[in-house]
Formats: structure tokens, sequence, C-alpha cells
């Protein structure tokens, strides 16, 4: 009985387990199905250009029509040099692709709104993976290099004399490498300094500034002048800025330096540093001291550009360093005080004129071997810049001001003609020297090292100076 | 008793041996099945870790930057062997790794033991709060410490004015600047630690303990003896995924230092971010990254070899 029972229920358990194991052999099978599927999916998916490319070869047999055959689509990279319409970026670029495109229907533009912050690595690594856009506007340091690098088509068939002529030189140098222009210079207006106007009227000491003065030259010592009675009569205020933190606004240090002591950053023909002149020294050493004496914000070394503007917006420091027409205009959203922001030039050891780097913005064609697509970009460059209509409201929407010294009046207010006269002292920035981009790297550590007083302003000046050199000199060598 | 005639035994004796010899289709086709599984994990994980990995050491070799590719050998790594700016860097990881790691399992073994016998509320409560700057933005972590360590305004200068201590640039001094990242880190690491040390610690036998006591174990003993072996296999995994992350240290400098004052907060992250995407050098910021990788690795083989056993509880 107990075998019968026994013979039985192994005979069920058998029974069971087959039906078990074919069962989940069943779902097994089902599984690898379901799973081979969403694989070959996945491959499908993966391939897709390649089919694309397949019905595109396949279209490509089409014959062509007027339209197809002259239909281009560019795109156009842009930092935010407009001022946003409705405080929406990008929304002003696209008033103007719209109104391009009416006027230029083959051609098709796609905007890539940059940031000033990822803006450059984007660029960098779509350069590096031949991804670059067509159409760019920026600034001469970044294209420029570019130029050096072939990586741009010329502009020069888009320049005649007449334009040429109208142009500064020394805005000039800054969009050419020898005799191609590389960049098509469109708005500009010298870097200067800022004071709060408002402070000195009600401290009552607006006679220590040069307003009086039509091109508002001053010397060192009336500058300390004003930072004491600040120091002095606003003792919450900080008398003026200093920022070493990062390479970002590295114009207003260099300005600033530079025309404190009387001397150039790099030498004319830009082949080694000149900052480490005696001159130089007596700019940082006049920085250092200043610091020492409580007449520059505290920390400057962690300060960025950005920090230092915010202490002057929010009226809490009475000078800013690094200010310009533009700026200003750019700035004026985020000031959290009621003041005047009044321009002036660096102040000189003598008082006689200052050299003012310019801000100079432009545009340029990144040569992605498609003639169609540069000459459509230099269409859409034509048309931001010289259309009847959209021209000049582009301009007044940078809040710069031309670089064709035939184009003036644009605005009302006493700012913007002080920053038309103070045209008259700019000079040739260092911004497009050989390994710029590297040699600013080495600058900020350079103040860094004066400032925090771990070197004096000469073994830093020094030792910027051999590692700048050291790089120019390499730059030019792989050219 | 139970017997079976011999054509059962036969039967059985048959899909034994079918059993053996049959073992081939039945380990392939699981085997098959596995890798199916496994293959939309490890498509991705070839395309997104491997390749990007193996290009990076192959990059390594080459003067590459944004109109050049040219194959160098080992200049990359011949440059960064006598660049001061990375030896500084190296030397800031080292000691930021060196402070941070020890601190966080410290401070989480600590927090842990204080709160893993409290109420379900507080336990809840504690480990939000430690958790909070993990699971928050590090730019918003990083504006709120900016602030902190503002040298005009900063509220840590504040609280060190009652002290009669003068205001500092936290940030700005390079005796300081280095320490002031540190404590961040900290304070967004610890909290992925507590969490698993507080699973951990409720694992642990309670027995064990009660025996310890019975036997008038101190605390101490019993934290040493019992508690720390037991907790190995969690530290094991905290200790290493903790050296990694601080060896990765990034956005913190970026965002608060940009490597200064003087480089003393540059580490070797931060310059493989500036090589390749400021400056354009990816075969230089390849090789960094290379060199960083095989110094974290013999560090995680070295932490597996001595902190590694198979503890089972």
């Amino acid at each position: 009985m107990i075998k019968a029972g026994n013979e039985s229920a192994y005979q069920h358990f058998q029974n069971r387990n087959r039906g078990d194991t074919m069962q989940g052999s069943k779902r097994r099978f089902i599984l690898f199905i379901a799973i081979a599927l969403v694989v070959s999916m996945f491959l499908a998916a993966c391939s897709e250009d390649a089919g694309d490319e397949k019905v595109k070869e396949k279209d490509s047999t089409k014959v062509p029509t007027s339209s197809d055959a002259k239909s281009v689509e560019i795109t156009w990279w842009n930092f935010p040099n407009f001022q946003a319409l409705d405080g929406e970026v990008g929304k002003y670029e696209e008033g103007i692709i719209a109104a391009f495109q009416d006027k230029n229907p083959d051609i098709k533009v796609n905007l890539e709104m940059l940031t000033f912050e990822g803006g450059p690595e984007k660029l960098n690594v779509a350069i590096a993976t031949n991804t670059a856009p067509d159409v760019i506007y920026d600034a001469p340091g970044r294209i420029i290099d570019w130029g050096k690098k072939d990586l741009l088509a010329p502009l020069n068939d888009m320049m005649p004399e007449e334009v040429m002529s109208d142009i500064s030189p020394a805005l000039l140098k800054l969009s050419m490498v020898g005799d191609e222009v590389y960049m098509y210079p469109f708005n500009t207006g010298p870097f200067m300094m800022a004071v709060n106007k408002t402070l000195f009227e009600e401290i009552g000491e607006l006679d220590l500034l040069p307003l009086d003065r039509p091109d508002r030259t001053w010397s060192v010592e009336e500058y300390e002048k004003a930072l004491n009675a600040v120091k002095e009569k606003a003792p919450d205020i900080i008398p003026s800025g200093f920022y070493a933190k990062s390479v970002a606004g590295d114009q207003g240090t260099r300005g600033y330096i530079t025309n404190l002591g009387g001397s150039r950053f790099l030498n004319e023909d830009y082949s080694e540093v000149a900052i480490n002149s005696a001159a130089g020294v007596k700019g940082l050493e006049w920085v250092v001291q200043a610091s020492r004496d409580g007449l520059v914000a505290p920390g400057a070394a962690s300060l960025e550009a950005g920090d230092h503007n915010d202490l002057f917006l929010q009226g809490k420091m009475a000078f800013a360093i690094n200010y310009s027409a533009v700026l200003k205009s750019l700035f004026a959203p985020n000031k959290t005080e009621d003041f005047e922001d009044i321009l002036l030039p660096y102040p000189t050891p003598d008082g006689s004129d200052p050299k003012l780097e310019p801000f100079l913005g432009g545009l340029a064609v990144f040569n992605n071997e498609d003639d169609d697509k540069i000459e459509a970009s230099k269409k859409l460059i034509d048309f931001i810049v010289n259309d009847p209509e959209w021209g000049e409201k582009n301009l007044i929407q940078t809040g710069g001001l031309s670089a064709r010294n035939s184009i003036t009046g644009l605005y009302e207010g006493s700012e913007y003609d002080y920053s038309e006269l103070a045209r008259k002292f700019i000079t040739d920035p260092p911004t497009t020297a050989d390994g710029y981009a590297e040699i600013r790297t080495f600058w900020f550590p350079a103040l860094q090292e004066a400032i925090l007083e771990t070197k004096t302003a000469k073994e830093a000046l020094d030792e910027f100076a051999e590692k700048a050199n050291a790089t120019i000199e390499k730059a030019k060598s792989a050219k | 008793m139970l017997l079976l005639s011999k054509k059962e035994l036969d039967w059985g004796g048959r899909k034994l041996l079918a059993t053996i010899r049959k073992p081939n289709k039945h380990k392939l086709y699981d085997w098959l099945m596995s890798y199916l599984f496994l293959l939309p994990a490890l498509t991705f994980f070839l395309i997104f870790v491997v390749y990007p990995m193996l290009r990076g050491i192959y990059m390594s070799f080459f003067d590459y930057s944004i109109t050049n590719f040219e194959f160098i050998g080992w200049d990359n790594y011949v440059t960064l062997y006598h660049d001061e700016t990375f030896h500084k860097s190296l030397i800031n990881t080292i000691v930021l790794v060196a402070v941070a790691v020890p601190i966080v399992i410290g401070f989480s073994i600590f927090v842990a033991m204080a709160i893993y016998k409290k109420s379900e509320f507080i336990r809840s409560f504690c480990r939000g709060i430690f958790y909070l700057p993990a699971v928050t933005s590090v730019v918003s972590v990083t504006v709120v410490w900016g602030w902190i360590y503002h040298p005009n305004f900063g509220l840590l200068n504040y609280v060190t004015n009652f002290f009669g201590m003068e205001p500092k640039s936290w940030l700005g001094d390079p005796k300081t600047a280095l320490m002031a990242i540190t404590v961040i880190l900290i304070t967004t690491s610890v909290g992925q630690p507590i969490i698993l040390y507080v699973a951990s610690l409720g694992n642990i036998p309670t027995s064990y303990i009660e025996a310890a006591q019975i036997d008038r174990a101190t605390p101490w003993q019993i934290f040493r003896k019992i508690i720390w072996p037991l907790l190995m296999p969690t530290s094991l995994y905290v200790i290493v995924i903790t050296t990694i992350n601080s060896f990765q240290c990034f956005a913190l400098i970026q965002l608060l230092t940009s490597g200064g004052p003087i480089y003393s907060t540059s580490t070797v992250m931060y310059g493989v971010y500036q090589q390749a995407f400021l400056l354009g050098n990816f075969g230089i910021a390849s090789a960094m990254g290379v060199i960083l990788a095989i110094i974290i690795g013999i560090i995680s083989i070295i932490q597996f070899k001595y902190l590694g056993n198979d503890v089972e509880y």
C-alpha cells in the first residue's frame, strides 16, 4: 500500500513537475522573444541614422526643384549680447531671425543662446568635435584665436574700403589676422570705471570727482583723496573694489593697474609681457598699499568680477573698476539701490590721458566647408549689422556704440555722450595676442599673490611675465 | 519503509544520467537568458562608461587641441610630471581626501550610534536633516556657503566677531580656503553614510551585545570588538565611495574658488576641467584623468584588501 501510494504520489509529483517545467519553459520562451524584440528595437533605433541616410540617398535621386536647390540651413550661436526682450533670453534674436527669413526665405536660421559662463566651454567642445555653429557673435579674444587656427571664413568681401576706413585702426587690429578680416566689428565702447555720484553728493565731496572736466581725466593722487573721503565720511561704504578670483572680467584689473602705473600690459608687437616694468609694478603696489589702508574691498583675492559688480550695484561700494556704457545698461536691472552711476576714466600718475581697452563685439563665420552655408551666414551678418531697419535697432539693443566712426548720436544721455568722447582714449588690448587664453590663467594667481602679500608686486609680476612669455613663445612656434 | 521497484530505479537512473549528459543545453540556455537580460544595461555601460574610459586613455597619448590631434606618446605625462600646478592640485586633492574621509566616517558612525535606538520619528528627522545637503542642488548649497564665508557680509565672520576675532576672508586666504572647502564637502557627504550605518546597526543581533553586557564589557569594548567588526562591510562601501567622491570634488571648487587663491584649492578634477574646457587641451586633461583613475584604483584596492572581509550575521 505504501508502495502503491508512493508510486501514485511520485507520478503525480512527476506530472506536476513536468507541467511546471513546460509552463516555465513557455514563460521563458515568451520572455526570450520579448527581450529579443526590445534589443532589436534598440539596435534598430541606434541604426536609425544609417536608415535615414538610405532614405536621403533615395530622396537625393529625385530631380531637385529650384527652391530645394537653394535652401540652406544655418546655425547661429549667440551670447546674450542683446538686452533680453520682455526678460526672455533669445526673444529679441528670434525677432531678427524672423525678419531676416522674411527677406531670405531660402535660408533657415537655427538659434542657440549661450551663457557667458558655459558658452566658451561649449564652443571649445563643439569645435573639437566638428560641430561648430555657422555664425557666432562674440568678442575678439576668442574669435581671433579661431582665426589664427584657420577655423573661420574670411569676411574681406563684406568689408569694402569705405567701411574699413570708417573703423578705427585699434578696432580693426582686433578684427583681423594679417590681411584677413575674421570678425565683422559691430558694437563697442571703452572699458572704464564708475562712481556712485549720489554718495559723493551725500557726503558733500562731489568736488573731489573730475566731473567738471569735459574728458573727466584725473590723477592717482586725486583718486586717493576721493577714496579717503569715502573712508572717513561714509565708513559703512567700501571705497573701491578689486577682484582676483577668476579670469572673468580681467580687462578691469588690467586696465586699472596699467593706468595707475602708466604701463602697457604687453609690448607693442605682443611678443612679451610689459606689465612687469617699473611702472606696472608701481600700479600693482598701489593696489596692495590701498588694500592695507582699507581703501579696497577686503577679500579681493576671493571676489570675482560679479561679486565686485554686486557690491557696487547694491550701493555698498563707491567705485567700481570694470564698467562701460554697455555694462551700465546691462547692469541697470540689477541695481538694488537708487543711485546715479557715472562713468570715469582710470586715473593716471600725472592725470594725463588714460589708455582704455575697448569692449568690442562682432560676428564671425565658421568655415564648415560648405560654401552655401558660408554665403548664407554672411547674409545674416550683413542683415544684423547693416539692414536699414534692423541695423541701428540691433546696435541700440546691445547698449553699445557703433564700431563705425560715422554712426554716432544713437542715444540720449550724458553717459553715452561721455562714452563717445572717451573713444579717443581707446588702446589696443592684449586679448588677440598669441596664447592669450592661457596667459590670462596666470594673471589672477599673480594678483592673488600680490594682494595676499605672499610675494611682492615685483616678484608676482615677474613670475607672471616668465610664464606668459613662455606661453607666447610656445603659441608662436606652434603656428 | 519506502520501497522502489527496479523499473522505477532504472527510470530514476536514466533521468539522472540524462541530466548529467545534457547539462550544456540547459547551461547554454540559462547563459543566453542571463546575458539577454543584461544586454540593455550592458549596452549603455559599454557605450557610456567603458568606451569613454578607453577613449580617454587613448586621447592621453595625443596632443589633442581644438585643431590638432597628433600622437606624442608619453609627452602629456612628462609635462604633468614637471608641472608645478599639477603637483599642487594633486597634493590638495590628497589632503582633501585624507581629511574629509575619516571625518565623514567618524561623524556618520557617531550620529548613527546616537540615533539608531531613538524613536522612529527622531531617527527619520535626523536622517532627513543630514541627508538634505546630499539631495539639494550643489549650486544652491554653494551659494549659501558662499554667503556664509563672504569676507564682507558673511555669517561666519558675524559669529566669530562675537569672540573678538577679526573678519577673515575664509575662501580668499590660502591658509583657510582648502579647509573651508573640506567643511562643505563633509556636510554634503555625511547624509548617505548615516542612513547606511543606521540600517546596518539595526541588523546587528542584540543578543551579541546583551551577551557582552552580561560579561561586563564596557561600551567602548562593545563598540570596538562587536559593533565595528560587524559594521565592516558597510564601512568598506562607505569608505570606498566617500574616497572616490572626495577625489572627484569639482563643483564646489569651481563655484567657490576657481582653484584659488594661488592654486590653494585647485584639485586634479578642477585641473581636468580647466585644461579641457577652458584651454582646449584635451590630451593633457585626459592624462590627468588617467592618473587620477589610477590613484583612485590603487587606493580602492588597498581599502578592499585591508577592510574587506566576509562578515555575516
